[in-house]
């Protein structure tokens, strides 16, 4: 009779248990989302974000209370506005907030998306929103902090096909200080009907018109020093 | 229907009102006791053999499963010739049968790759871009279909399921996740999904029934990552980081868990899919979801004793 060879499976079990119990008891073994966001992740994390942004948050009685529904945010460059925004509405309104605009490249791509990035691609945007989430597009980056960029129509059009409210999104950070706001306004309606992709056009650019409309309102800095509001006013 | 699957679906389907005459055509004979369906033991070269079966039962639905994941049940390259094979024997064959009314295939939501900026979870309407072999095995068989069903005019339902995993299944992923050491990639442990082959199998039951005629994602809700599947199976994780990869799954091949290019990329880019159309169009929903899809697969002991179950009957 042959001799059955077997792996040392116990041996191996009981070392795999000692090595992976201290992170099994760190961590949960299932706290990915539909969409790979982690929750866990996010809340241990938000330590280190709070060390960075200390977010203030309005107008989240605009949004929707289950339902899906698209947010339009400005972007200062390099601020990762749509990341801290995106952070600070979800625990303002205790849904998952996904921002658009994960790169799809390791080690990044994977972190962004555990964070609750999707790609900045129309058929991601479509697929959150049609499964009611809400989802945070950022407008493109501008140098000076007031100014609302151009809106990105073809992420706008997904809450179109998907008839769901687009609300508009004025961010403003420093880039030195932690102080940071997010203040939602109430959601933009088309001014006309159209059947085309006209639609989307043209409600982009009510909505960049919109955003403009609240940075404008935010004010300018008053730091008490005439010189230093001017130069931080670009 | 000699597969864990196939068997699965005979049974399904043999309780169904609907299902009169069941006939089954498989390499491997059925895993279940089967009372009504009549089994012919048949190799996926035989295509005369394979066209004589079909054709003098005439069937009026025609489930084609004859699908080989690589490293299942055999090698890639016996995997691609026994997938071709068969699917050119059935679903010829079953395009010369005069009562058929649809065809349901087989297939998986690798059709749908994950190159960069591919959609995070595809739906049906996503373009194919398989960027695996199996992808590429599967996309080749929706791809015959869809062409016999147009000139047959027949409905041809596609059943896009996640990785099939069960207790008995023969998959490369089950197989890998269930071995005491098990490599995960440290900077991209991305998420996926996965599928009960006990809810595969009422999914096909449901298309067949249906004569469903387009694609659906089967799909268990949630998804998992490669590490945290380590954790719920108390396996050891070993991070790996890039190279290292291929030296891993020649080790893991010896050790005998092969691990093919599909689960390699679902590892690292993640392999998740929009599942909510099955609902709507077949009134599908799986029982169990990915996590406890995972739960299930651990919980089937390693090795059974033979001696352990002669004591505990004595």
């Amino acid at each position: 009779m042959a001799q059955l060879i077997e792996f040392p499976v116990k041996a191996a079990t009981r070392a795999g248990h000692a090595l992976a119990e201290p992170l099994r008891a760190a961590w949960p073994s299932h706290s990915v989302d539909d969409y790979g966001r982690d929750p866990y992740l996010i809340s241990a994390l938000a330590p280190f974000t709070k060390l960075r942004w200390s977010v203030t948050v309005g107008g989240t009685h605009h949004l929707p209370a289950n339902k899906g529904a698209l947010l339009v945010c400005n972007s200062r460059r390099y601020s990762l506005s749509a990341v801290y925004a995106a952070l600070a509405l979800s625990e303002e309104t205790e849904r998952p907030v996904r921002f658009v605009g994960r790169p799809d490249i390791a080690p990044f791509g994977p972190f962004m998306r555990r964070i609750g990035g999707l790609l900045a691609k129309p058929a991601d945007v479509l697929s959150a929103l049609s499964h009611n989430e809400l989802v945070l597009v950022a407008a493109e980056g501008t140098s000076h902090p007031r100014n609302a960029g151009k809106v990105p129509h073809e992420l706008v059009g997904p809450a179109v096909v998907a008839g769901v409210p687009v609300f508009p999104v004025a961010t403003m950070s420093s880039t030195i200080g932690r102080a940071a706001r997010v203040e939602v306004g109430p959601a933009v309606r088309a001014r006309r009907k159209r059947r085309g992709p006209l639609a989307e056009v043209e409600l982009a650019d009510q909505v960049q018109h919109h955003i403009q409309r609240m940075l404008d309102g935010f004010g300018g800095v008053q730091t008490g020093v005439a010189p230093i509001d001017w130069l931080a006013e670009g | 229907m000699g597969g864990e699957l196939g068997s699965l679906v005979a049974a399904k389907l043999e309780a169904e009102p609907w299902v009169g005459a069941l006939v089954g055509i498989d390499v491997d004979p059925p895993r279940r006791r089967l009372r009504k369906a009549e089994f012919h033991l048949l190799q996926p070269s035989q295509r005369e053999r394979i066209v004589d079966v079909v054709t003098k039962f005439n069937p009026h639905v025609v489930i084609n499963l004859s699908v080989w994941e690589p490293d299942a049940r055999a090698g890639l390259a016996h995997a691609r010739k026994f997938t071709a094979d068969a699917a050119t024997a059935i679903i010829g064959a079953a395009a010369e049968c005069p009562s058929l009314e649809g065809m349901v295939v087989r297939s998986g939501i690798e059709v749908y790759g994950r190159e960069r900026n591919a959609a995070t979870r595809p739906t049906e309407s996503a373009p194919m871009h398989p960027t695996s072999e199996y992808g590429l095995m599967l996309a080749n068989v929706e791809h015959q279909a869809r062409e016999v069903g147009k000139r047959v005019g027949i409905a041809v339902g596609k059943l896009r399921l996640a990785p099939v995993l069960g207790k008995h299944v023969p998959s490369p992923l089950g197989r890998l996740l269930r071995q005491p050491v098990v490599p995960f990639s440290l900077f991209a442990d991305s998420p996926f999904a996965v599928i009960e082959d006990g809810d595969a199998a009422r999914a096909f039951v449901l298309a067949a029934a249906r004569r469903l005629d387009e694609p659906l994602n089967i799909v268990a809700p949630g998804a998992i990552t490669t590490l945290q599947a380590i954790m719920r199976g108390r396996r050891v994780p070993l991070p790996m980081v890039g190279p290292e990869w291929y030296v891993a799954s020649k080790l893991s091949h010896v050790l005998g868990a092969p691990i093919p290019d599909h689960v390699v990329e679902l590892m690292h880019r993640g392999r998740l899919a929009d599942g909510a159309k099955a609902l709507q169009v077949l009134g599908f929903s799986p029982a169990l979801s990915t996590p406890e899809v995972i739960d299930h697969l651990y919980a089937w002991e390693s090795v059974v004793r033979i001696g352990s179950i002669q004591e505990a009957v004595a």
